[in-house]
């Protein structure tokens, strides 16, 4: 259990996200180019920040609260999920709440 | 303190690219301050988690010190970059699919 430490947060940034996807019906599946992308590009710039500092010391996790699964060196793979699922969250949270407030983004004004 | 120094660097691209890269200028709407606003007390939230049970530790060197739940203060420099660049990006290559 103790290995799954930082694996809550990530399961429980996953059933919020899929909770409000669901529950406000975003939909979010249909938009999985545009998700993708964004995705991509986020994980590609925090994973070059975050290898540099995890191999150079400036921050570092306890072996016995994580997975030791390892990607990119010393990255554990809960850093990669993380940068994942937080730009989806994000995304779904964003349009949850224009959904509620009625309130317009300049895209799905054109 | 170089976390201090990336995390200050990280907001600059992130707003540079909000307003005149991308030109979605999320920074000036109040969609995008009502979704950091409520994402802040979990990103709070996950930082004492981490931090408080030193599943992720901080070398001394290189942060000012200064904490906030548990975590280094620089985290909120990280957590605001990371959220105005996603929601950029989202908006920029949205357009993008609605033009083509």
């Amino acid at each position: 259990m103790t290995q799954l430490h930082y694996s809550f947060v990530l399961i429980f940034i996953f059933i919020c996200a899929i909770g409000v996807n669901l529950f406000f019906r975003i939909h979010i599946a249909q938009y999985w180019r545009t998700l993708l992308a964004t995705d991509a590009s986020i994980l590609f710039l925090y994973l070059i920040w975050d290898t540099w500092a995890v191999e150079n010391g400036n921050w570092y996790f306890d072996s016995n609260q994580i997975l030791n699964i390892n990607i990119f060196g010393k990255l554990p793979i809960e850093e990669i999920l993380f940068f994942i699922l937080v730009p989806i969250m994000a995304i779904i949270t964003y349009k949850a709440l224009l959904k509620i407030t009625g309130w317009q983004s300049e895209s799905s004004q054109q | 303190m170089i976390y201090s120094d990336i995390a200050l660097d990280a907001v600059m691209v992130a707003v540079i690219c909000d307003l005149f890269f991308t030109r979605t200028q999320m920074l000036t709407k109040g969609i995008f301050w009502l979704t950091y606003g409520l994402i802040l007390p979990f990103q709070l939230l996950t930082n004492w988690w981490l931090t408080s049970k030193n599943i992720v530790m901080y070398s001394p060197s290189e942060i000012i010190g200064r904490r906030l739940a548990g975590a280094p203060i620089e985290d909120l420099l990280f957590g605001f970059s990371l959220i105005l660049f996603t929601l950029t990006l989202w908006e920029f290559f949205l357009r993008r699919s609605r033009r083509n």
